[in-house]
């Protein structure tokens, strides 16, 4: 390994960039849809388990960044997994990458986790995804390669924003959380966020 | 119609990450049922966390706990291969009475059910129980109603269900939501015709800068 620092004194952060440096193109957006399908059309254990020893580490580190504890923690990220085999089906590869639906499932299960209303609603069945055809015609090849394109484009994010949309992601601060553990003003947060969401925006070319 | 008015990015990012407050989730969600534009903005903010989740160095676990959790997993697979699918429930034909689903964990699941507290002259109020500790409350100001000048200490979401209200950031129709910070000061005044509704989140106790607004603030309570 090319890091020498240990791994557990990197925030998860700085480990996604020392991860991406590793290892650019061993194991991208392509490779896991394709795994994803032989899941959907053969029902495929084996491809199934690679996803699963590859996630369910990332998904449990992600769950305990957010606050679940150690337990709910494995016992959310074990229930995305499974969510991801029985609607295997319905998985669209060019809707999304593989990583963003279990991205958003092990959020969503944290999020019902914490809620106890009567009458709440799982956050599963909130509005989310934009129907198809207000997406337009994006082929799988251009997600694969607008995936790519986000992940280097998240390296090259200015360090503030870059800790900031990490607060947001990695441990769910809200904006007025991290205007006072950063003693800035609430206003500088959300523009930062927003500059940050334009850079990052897909199917936007030629930013820096 | 689609909404004039639309939710922050950084809230929208924020939404996506999982970091909004029950209370200011519930309002951002009930205006994404009704606007493509920021639901497409929301499935670009969901591609980050997962760009970023599938970047994520999977810390090293314990050895042994992560082959009993992988065992755990391929038992649960027999299990599931036995059974049948589970079928996504269709959703239920639109009935006018129904509050939007986001709301109905907080102020119950039809309008006819609301019970509204009187505020003050031609305002009605419910306010759901505490939660988070941000407010979430429900608004009802009667047709050409002037609010009194107020600022925000923090973040306020307001989402209009129904009726419109006109301050310096323009009109707000049904759908349009107002996502404002401390750097917004306004006076909201009711369009005429139809009573004003609209579900407000707030992280901070709004800030009245006159004196009789300071004086109802107490009695208000937000």
């Amino acid at each position: 390994m090319a890091t020498h620092r240990t791994q557990e004194s990197l925030s998860p952060f700085e480990t996604a960039r020392a991860m991406s440096s590793l290892e650019p193109h061993a194991k991208d957006a392509s490779y896991w849809a394709s795994q994803m399908a032989a899941v959907s059309c053969r029902r495929d254990r084996d491809c199934f388990m690679r996803i699963y020893d590859h996630y369910a580490p990332r998904l449990r580190l992600y769950l305990r960044g957010i606050g679940s504890p150690e337990a709910v923690a494995e016992e959310l990220a074990q229930e995305a997994l499974l969510r991801l085999w029985q609607r295997a089906a319905s998985y669209d590869a060019t809707r999304s990458s593989l990583s963003t639906w279990l991205f958003r499932i092990a959020r969503n299960l944290h999020i019902d986790r914490l809620r106890r209303e009567p009458l709440w609603v799982p956050v599963d069945d909130e509005p989310g995804w934009p129907d198809r055809d207000e997406e337009g015609d994006v082929t799988s090849a251009e997600s694969h390669a607008e995936q790519v394109d986000l992940r280097r484009r998240i390296e090259r994010l200015p360090a503030v924003q870059a800790r900031l949309i990490r607060m947001s992601y990695f441990e769910a601060k809200s904006h007025h959380e991290i205007a006072s553990e950063l003693a800035m003003p609430l206003g500088t947060v959300k523009s930062s966020l927003r500059r940050a969401f334009i850079r990052l925006q897909l199917g936007v070319r030629g930013q820096p | 119609m689609s909404p004039r008015h639309h939710l922050d990015e950084a809230t929208v990012v924020s939404f996506a990450a999982g970091a909004l407050s029950p209370e200011m989730r519930a309002v951002a969600a009930t205006h994404m049922e009704g606007c493509a534009q920021c639901r497409e903005s929301l499935a670009q903010a969901e591609h980050i966390g997962g760009a970023l989740l599938g970047q994520q160095q999977a810390a090293p676990a314990d050895a042994a706990r992560g082959a009993r959790l992988r065992e755990a997993m391929l038992a649960l697979l027999d299990a599931e291969s036995a059974a049948e699918p589970p079928v996504r429930q269709e959703a239920a034909p639109t009935d006018p009475d129904a509050l939007p689903r986001p709301l109905q964990p907080y102020f119950g699941r039809s309008w006819r059910g609301l019970r509204w507290r009187w505020m003050a002259p031609g305002v009605h109020m419910i306010r759901a129980a505490r939660g988070s500790g941000d407010t979430l409350i429900l608004l009802r100001i009667a047709p050409g109603k002037s609010m009194p000048l107020h600022s925000h200490q923090g973040t306020e979401l307001t989402q209009i269900l129904r009726g419109a209200y006109d301050d310096v950031l323009g009109h707000f129709g049904p759908g349009d939501v107002a996502d404002l910070d401390n750097e917004i000061e306004h006076r909201p005044v009711t369009a005429p015709g139809a009573p004003c509704i609209c579900v407000a989140a707030l992280d901070a106790p709004l800030r009245f800068p006159g004196w009789l607004a300071r004086k109802l603030q107490p009695l208000v309570g937000l």
